[in-house]
């Protein structure tokens, strides 16, 4: 089935999205648990630490990342596998709305080009705001 | 002692169970964290981004079977997005005391799902609305069973999208997906056939995670050694859920659903009340 769009369906963008979800998830679930085992090697137990340095802190989103992206980040291994594990996961849905609003866009079909540009545009101001 | 290799395993059970009911694993585990007095708002930060794994790992074969309906999700979102960053700001400003209690009491409308999956597929629309029709609210797809392919339309387009606002604020709130709410709202309001409704639902909640993690990212709730464990445990618990969920029957499904809710329920009401 998987080939054939049925009608109302949009296969390509389909199978777009569900490639992009997988990747995302995976590679996200990876960098945690490769996090997790650099923490029992570093601290040599797997505690649930209430340190400062295991809440993620910043300005923003976009501006976390920048620091991130830059080394800015403190050198802790584990903890940088974690959140980078973190940040995947959640630009994950926010890729596939860029992808969604250029393949609308591509098609031609305005509403649904507003419909993604507002959703994207709410998650970038709520990304950009906290 | 909770450690996150305990969590890890912990959640992999809850991710089956939450997988198996349709409660998600994040409703389960944010009881469970509680009680293991871990803070109720890390909790529910931790809950939300876990979340966006477990949506987006099981909504991916949905969106490649064609059964979540793409236009409709995107339609559904512009709802719950802008609901769940109100619901999770709302969660950062106020009093622990009263997440316990709603908490508690959004667990108890899961009941509804309960007592509506005893019905078959909900009465379809006939007649689309004008609103509805011009979104191009409609779709089909393959049903295994019954060897055919079904069309539907999609009714009540603006109704719906409020009631998924609500759905948005009760998941960005709670830290959880809220899909049995949502379901709901899709069957009950937009007459979407039980399949797609359930397959589209998962494919939004990890848009609305998304919108809700927004806020909690850098709130300075979000604990990663607690985060990690729990989205690799549960996502793993939902995929093995999701492959035996068809094996299982009606009954035992259910006296497992009612199991799980009231313990969490009766675990959220006590914490409330000593918190009190």
């Amino acid at each position: 089935m998987s080939s054939v769009d049925l009608g109302g369906g949009e296969s390509r963008l389909e199978t777009a999205i569900s490639y992009l979800l997988v990747i995302g998830v995976v590679t996200s679930l990876l960098l945690e648990a490769i996090g997790m085992v650099l923490f029992y090697h570093s601290y040599g137990q797997f505690y649930l630490s209430e340190d400062k340095a295991m809440f993620l802190h910043g300005r923003n989103f976009f501006n976390f990342l920048h620091v991130l992206l830059c080394g800015g980040f403190p050198d802790k291994s584990p903890i940088l596998f974690m959140t980078l594990g973190i940040i995947i996961l959640m630009l994950t849905p926010y890729v596939r709305v860029i992808v969604s609003v250029l393949y609308f866009a591509w098609k031609r079909n305005i509403k649904y080009v507003l419909i993604t540009v507002f959703v994207f545009a709410v998650l970038t101001i709520s990304l950009g705001l906290h | 002692m909770l450690d996150m290799l305990s969590l890890m395993l912990m959640s992999v059970p809850v991710g089956f169970i939450g997988s198996l009911t349709g409660l998600g694993g994040a409703s389960i585990l944010i009881p469970l964290l509680v009680f293991f007095d871990i803070p109720v708002k890390e909790a529910i930060a931790s809950g939300m981004v876990t979340i966006i794994a477990t949506s987006s790992g099981s909504a991916s074969s949905f969106v490649r079977e064609r059964m979540a309906n793409v236009k409709i999700a995107m339609y559904l979102e512009m709802f719950t997005i802008t609901g769940a960053i109100l619901g999770a700001t709302v969660t950062t400003i106020i009093a622990p005391t009263y997440l316990y209690f709603f908490f508690a009491a959004f667990l108890l409308s899961s009941f509804v799902k309960l007592r509506g999956s005893t019905k078959n597929d909900p009465v379809p629309c006939n007649n689309q609305d004008r609103i509805s029709g011009w979104l191009e609210l409609r779709g089909s797809y393959f049903d295994e069973v019954k060897k055919e392919i079904i069309e539907y339309r999609v009714c009540n387009a603006l109704l719906g999208g409020i009631g998924m606002f609500v759905a948005g604020v009760a998941a960005g709130m709670l830290g959880i997906g809220a899909g049995a709410f949502k379901v709901t709202v899709q069957e009950s309001v937009l007459k979407m056939p039980s399949k797609v409704s359930t397959a589209t639902s998962n494919f939004i909640i990890g848009m609305t995670a998304l919108a809700g993690t927004s806020v909690y990212l850098l709130s300075g709730f979000l604990n990663v050694t607690l985060m990690a464990p729990m989205a690799v445990g549960t996502t793993i618990g939902a995929i093995v859920g999701g492959r035996v969920l068809n094996k299982l029957g009606d009954t035992s499904l259910r006296i497992l659903f009612f199991i799980v809710v009231i313990f969490l329920i009766a675990q959220m009401l006590y914490k409330g009340v000593m918190s009190l």
